[in-house]
């Protein structure tokens, strides 16, 4: 099984997607998805802030940057903290995009998945045709959309079926 | 490649080892700056609102870092800890909830660095942060703990069982070795 499941969480840390694709992660019910969601929102925020170099100042990323590029110091300012990004453990592999706008897309997969980065900008895209063109679908709310589920479905059926 | 800081944490969710090999840069006094900040403060009119906590003459010569820098960098360090506590505690939890008892978390990434977990079927848990696109250090902190911890903090019949505020663990064998080891990867 390639791709496993699909989460999308809303700015302020709740659930509005959730769905499996194959058998490779433990069931939970909705409650518990709810508890993850929130608990993963609230470790992302804690991860951006972790960064072990974020005590350098403005000045001092301007000198380092000038000692990277040879002497020559070219403007620039630090790249804001990210947050957590990928995921490892044994049994699988978490890959969390972050939207400009602050909506989490968490895919999960196994070990040996690669090229996570198109299937997320896939399903991005997904999101954007199906539920974000959608004149029904309320901001921030639950995604209660059939078509996104359809295309969402074959596309992940295609990825699956690829290996 | 780059390793950060190194964190053990007991099983009592305290942090009993921290260590970091990141310093950052000495303060910027080269002519990348602009000459009104790197001017000698004596020759500023009037008295800055900096000049008010340190006084002109202090700031001539090296002063040692004072008390309350120290208290708040430890300060900081400490939270640092916790945080860093909190997040792996958090996703290794949600790691077991979603791969079944046996899966462990193994590592997460961010776009500024990693963090490498490993956890001992005692609950003692070694978190090691380093640049982004290391590869995995599990091996790395399975020999921290094998030839680290179990010979020169377990085997040390000095050292306490419990090792409350970094009581055991802070023995030259042990620190040196570690030093050793992580410098040797770097």
């Amino acid at each position: 099984m390639g791709v496993l499941a699909l989460i999308v969480i809303n700015k302020a840390g709740g659930l509005i997607y959730n769905r499996t694709f194959g058998d490779g992660l433990n069931q939970l019910n909705t409650n518990d998805y709810l508890v993850l969601a929130g608990t993963f929102h609230g470790v992302h925020a804690i991860t951006a802030r972790l960064d072990p170099r974020k005590g350098l100042t403005n000045a001092q990323f301007q000198q380092q940057q000038a000692a990277a590029n040879g002497g020559v110091a070219i403007p620039s300012r630090p790249e804001p903290s990210s947050g957590l990004e990928v995921l490892e453990s044994e049994n699988f592999r978490l890959q969390c995009f972050n939207t400009l706008t602050g909506t989490k897309f968490l895919l999960f997969t196994d070990t040996m998945q690669a090229n996570v980065d198109v299937a997320m900008r896939k399903v991005y895209d997904l999101y954007s045709d199906y539920v974000m063109k959608n004149p029904f679908y309320q901001l921030e709310m639950p995604i209660r959309c059939e078509s996104f589920d359809r295309k969402l479905n074959s596309y992940i059926r295609e990825v699956n079926n690829s290996r | 490649m780059q390793v950060y800081s190194f964190y053990i944490f007991d099983r009592h969710t305290e942090c009993i080892y921290s260590k970091s090999w990141f310093t950052p840069p000495p303060p910027a006094s080269s002519s990348l700056t602009s000459p009104s900040t790197s001017r000698p403060q004596s020759q500023q009119p009037a008295p800055h609102a900096s000049s008010v906590t340190s006084p002109p003459v202090a700031s001539l010569v090296v002063a040692p870092p004072s008390a309350a820098a120290l208290k708040r960098s430890k300060q900081k360090k400490d939270d640092d800890a916790k945080l860093i506590f909190g997040t792996v505690f958090s996703l290794r939890n949600m790691v077991r909830k979603l791969g079944g008892e046996d899966d462990a978390f193994i590592a997460y990434r961010t776009g500024q660095y990693k963090l490498h977990y490993y956890e001992t079927p005692t609950n003692l848990r070694f978190a090691l942060l380093t640049e982004p696109g290391a590869l995995s250090m599990r091996n790395v902190l399975h020999q921290i703990y094998i030839n680290l911890w179990v010979e020169y903090v377990v085997k040390n019949p000095l050292s306490p069982v419990e090792h409350k505020g970094g009581e055991g663990v802070r023995n030259e064998m042990f620190e040196m070795g570690l030093d050793k080891f992580i410098r040797g990867l770097m």
